[in-house]
């Protein structure tokens, strides 16, 4: 009995709470199962992994369902059927279907478990679904089976609907520091691979201490802005090479941990940088290649969402005139941060005063044309700009400019415009 | 010797997760059951048609009161009775709800020589063969319709019109028994069909009979776990003895007759307590083998905790500084929404007043906000909007000041810039 739970354990680490409260509910011969057990943890806490090695472990007949595959409740049906009855080739519409497909097998599955894996989605799905399953022991008459529910929701958020029952519920807590630590050096000998396979010449033999250097200096620069285990084991994996660089060019000996931290630090705030991203983002804006009119296009529609249009006169107009300061503009001035264009996103504008900012900010003559007019559709099609007005009505278009101030302040960079110089509010930036 | 004491308890174990789960015996409310039991059974005896709603709150035991009252009829379905159970969860419309009642009704092979295209005919027969009943001669039929609120929003509520028109006339005798946890059933119904209801409504309250809540948990309690000395359990005599004796010193300590009071104030309802029960029970072994008091408060500890305090200690110090913020945000502007952007930049505020704070890129932190959204702690305003771009999307905050606290309280190592950063919003 102890052998089981020290074997799941010794495979699955830090979980050992985990795995004990599942393997009491499960884990005893002819012990009767709980009706419905609820598990919820955040992202990549080894919910799936646990509960299907624990099950499979005790010898427990178990079928893993994951809602993203089964998006209606046909597919849902049909998906259980299979995979707990063999039943292949079966038609199931609804829940009275299904309940009468699992009475006539109820031998096959006395004493399994369903295991239903993203179950917020149900949530989405056909209302007597996520009541159902939670007393599906009740509904089908007795019949031996459990089912649990793994997600990353907190089961409060069920609750908007009536019909539901209390289920049992396991919590898995994300790792700490020192639980990632440990896991982490777990990939030791991915660790140990890479520098065999990479090392041109220079190869070298590292003990478990030398890894978990490594992983020190690297969590404490990520932990604080990433608990998530995939991505952290992602990274660390990506950038343990650049760490070991120095020892294969000889540079420094394995015991130099101080100048290693001091030559790998600059590289991982830079991967903190790309941090889920894995590509680094600057790529967009200039691997779009967009037409040199287009991209003044894209910049004045920039300038007509962020500005008002009151504004244009003063920004755009070589002779102005002198503006008296009126008590009103200085209470403007004074808006709080909350309130500034910059906060509350893009206003629509009119293709008049599109073209109007376009023919101001452009240097050269431009002829007005079919093929000006044609790159606004292009990049409406690009999804740049996003258009607000049915297709239908061609006078009075409105536009709406959908690009950040980085994407803009790169373009602008390409023709060498300054588009600072224009914009009212973004002073503070 | 261990091997004995080992197979004791796994035994042990068995029999009360047993006891716990497949307990269908039903205690208290004498009156109801009683009513009830009248009424099925005048319907079966003597062929009067009726109609009633079973109503009390979840888990107060309507369908194991049901249940039991059925077990008592038994003999008469073979011969004199067909029993027809619908379920709002499984019959999900009319249509299936009648194809279910044709096959209890074994009406199948009836059905089988016609070929029924449509819903109408399908319920023009099942009506025909009920009304060619008569009193007194035909059998009777007793309908047990679970989540009958479910019912009430079926298209025209057409079957529950039939069934309460049939009900109401001499013809075959049928019981209509609905079972709900909706005090409102009655206002769910048509007018018409409202009409055709007998009004007769028997209430299931946990609340009900005025006696000590404490003392009837405690006598719950003894039922489930005493083992019977006389019942042919596996089970060594000395060690049923010491485990009986363990539950009796249990059951009078009187630091967990207060602690039963606590669960009692929170919840009245019999499964939370079995639940809690069986988490207690599966946690038995051989170094454990008796009920302690300590492993009772952990669960119920357990049971009033406050599910987002744990989400929000999971959360990375980056996204925990996002939501600080968001709180910010909402006292100072008054529980307005808020976007990325206006988030973003107090966020920055707080970052730069800091100078031992690693700035992370713009991506990272809109990333470390989606993922926020994704835990649900923080909701759309507006949902299948596409028009909005995701950094001006408004979102309200769904996580309580004091949920803040306190999981800034429970998180070790936290920063103490950040600890700070939760109780003021000056930076």
């Amino acid at each position: 009995m102890m052998s089981t739970l020290s074997r799941l354990e010794s495979t699955l680490p830090c979980r050992s709470s985990q795995i004990g409260q599942l393997y009491n509910l499960f884990g005893h011969n002819e012990e009767p199962f709980p009706g419905s057990v609820y598990i919820s943890g955040g992202p990549s806490v080894g919910k799936s992994i646990v509960v299907s090695r624990v099950l499979e472990e005790v010898g427990v007949k178990h079928a893993v369902i994951n809602m993203i595959e089964c998006y209606t409740s046909k597919i849902l049906y049909e998906t259980i059927l299979s995979k707990l009855c063999g039943l292949v080739d079966t038609k199931c519409e609804n829940m009275m279907d299904f309940i009468d497909h699992l009475q006539r097998n109820r031998s096959e599955i006395h004493r399994s478990v369903l295991i239903i894996d993203k179950a917020d989605k149900l949530r989405t799905m056909d209302f007597n679904i996520f009541p159902g399953f939670l007393k599906l022991k009740e509904l089908t008459g007795g019949i031996h089976i459990s089912v649990i529910f793994l997600s990353q929701i907190i089961l409060q958020k069920f609750y908007s609907k009536t019909n539901i029952v209390e289920p049992i519920q396991i919590t898995f807590p994300q790792y700490n520091k020192d639980e990632l630590l440990e896991i982490l050096t777990l990939d030791i000998d991915y660790a140990r691979n890479l520098i065999i396979n990479n090392a041109k010449g220079g190869g070298f033999e590292f003990d478990v201490d030398f890894y978990r250097n490594y992983l020190n200096v690297f969590l404490s620069v990520f932990y604080r802005n990433c608990r998530d285990l995939t991505e952290l084991r992602y990274i660390a994996r990506s950038n343990f090479l650049n760490y070991c660089q120095p020892i294969i060019s000889k540079e420094n000996t394995i015991s130099d941990s101080l100048a290693l931290w001091r030559k790998v630090a600059p590289t991982l705030k830079q991967a903190l940088q790309n941090l889920y991203l894995r590509v680094s983002t600057v790529t967009l804006p200039q691997s779009l290649e967009l037409p040199f009119y287009a991209k003044y296009l894209l910049i004045a529609a920039y300038l007509a969402s962020y500005n008002p249009a009151k504004d244009d006169k003063r920004l755009f107009m070589k002779y102005h005139g002198k503006k008296t300061k009126t008590l009103r503009d200085v209470k403007k001035k004074s808006k709080v941060s909350e309130q500034l264009n910059t906060v509350l996103g893009p206003k629509p504008f009119s293709f008049d005063r599109l073209l109007a900012i376009f023919y101001s900010i452009v240097e050269d003559k431009v002829g007005f044309n079919n093929n000006l007019l044609v790159q606004v559709s292009s990049l409406v099609e690009l999804q740049l700009l996003s258009s607000l007005s049915d297709s239908s009505s061609l006078d009075g278009a409105k536009y709406k400019c959908n690009v950040n101030f980085d994407f803009i302040q790169t373009v602008c960079k390409m023709v060498g415009f300054n588009i600072r110089k224009y914009l009212s509010d973004f002073s503070h930036m | 010797m261990k091997n004995l004491s080992d197979k004791n308890v796994l035994n042990l174990r068995k029999f009360l997760k047993n006891n716990i789960l497949n307990n269908s015996d039903f205690v208290g409310h004498e009156d109801e059951r009683q009513q009830v039991f009248d009424l099925l059974h005048r319907t079966i005896t003597s062929g009067e048609s009726n109609s009633a709603l079973l109503i009390g709150p979840r888990a107060s035991g309507k369908t194991t009161l049901v249940d039991n009252v059925l077990r008592d009829l038994q003999p008469y379905f073979s011969s004199d009775a067909i029993l027809v159970k619908l379920h709002g969860l499984i019959h999900t419309d009319d249509r299936i709800a009648l194809k279910s009642i044709t096959a209890q009704m074994n009406l199948e092979n009836a059905v089988d020589g016609k070929v029924f295209g449509s819903f109408a005919d399908n319920l023009t027969f099942l009506l025909a063969c009920l009304k060619s009943g008569e009193r007194g001669v035909s059998k009777s039929i007793i309908f047990i319709i679970e989540e009958f609120d479910l019912f009430c929003s079926h298209h025209n509520q057409t079957l529950l019109y039939n069934l309460f028109d049939v009900s109401q006339s001499a013809q075959t005798p049928i019981c209509v028994l609905g079972i709900t946890c909706r005090l409102d059933v009655i206002e769910l119904l048509e007018k018409r069909v409202k009409s055709r209801f007998s009004h007769r409504q028997i209430f299931l309250f946990l609340g009900n009979d005025n006696e000590n809540h404490l003392d009837q948990r405690l006598a719950r309690l003894q039922k489930y776990f005493l083992v019977p000395i006389q019942q042919s359990v596996d089970i060594a005599p000395s060690f049923k003895k010491q485990w009986n004796s363990s539950v009796h010193t249990l059951l009078k300590d009187r630091n967990f007759k207060s602690l039963m009071q606590r669960l009692i104030d929170l919840d009245l309802s019999e499964r939370s307590l079995k639940n809690i029960l069986l988490l207690v029970v599966s946690e038995l072994n051989n170094d454990n083998n008796k009920l302690a008091y300590d492993t009772f408060l952990r669960q119920v500890e357990l049971f009033e905790r406050d599910e987002t305090v744990q989400v929000l200690q999971d959360l990375s110090v980056l996204e925990l500084c996002l939501i600080i913020t968001m709180k910010h945000h909402c006292e100072i502007y008054d529980n307005q929404p808020m976007n990325f952007e206006m988030v973003f930049s107090r966020y920055l505020k707080f970052a730069n007043a800091n100078s031992n704070i690693q700035t992370v890129e713009r991506p990272v932190i809109m990333k470390a906000f989606e993922q926020i959204e994704n835990l649900e702690l923080i909701s759309p305003l507006t949902t299948g909007n596409s028009t909005v771009q995701k950094e001006y999307q408004l979102f309200k905050l769904l996580v309580l000041p004091h949920q803040i606290t306190e999981a800034v309280k429970k998180i070790t190592g936290l920063p103490t810039e950040v600890t700070q950063y939760a109780n003021s919003s000056l930076v």
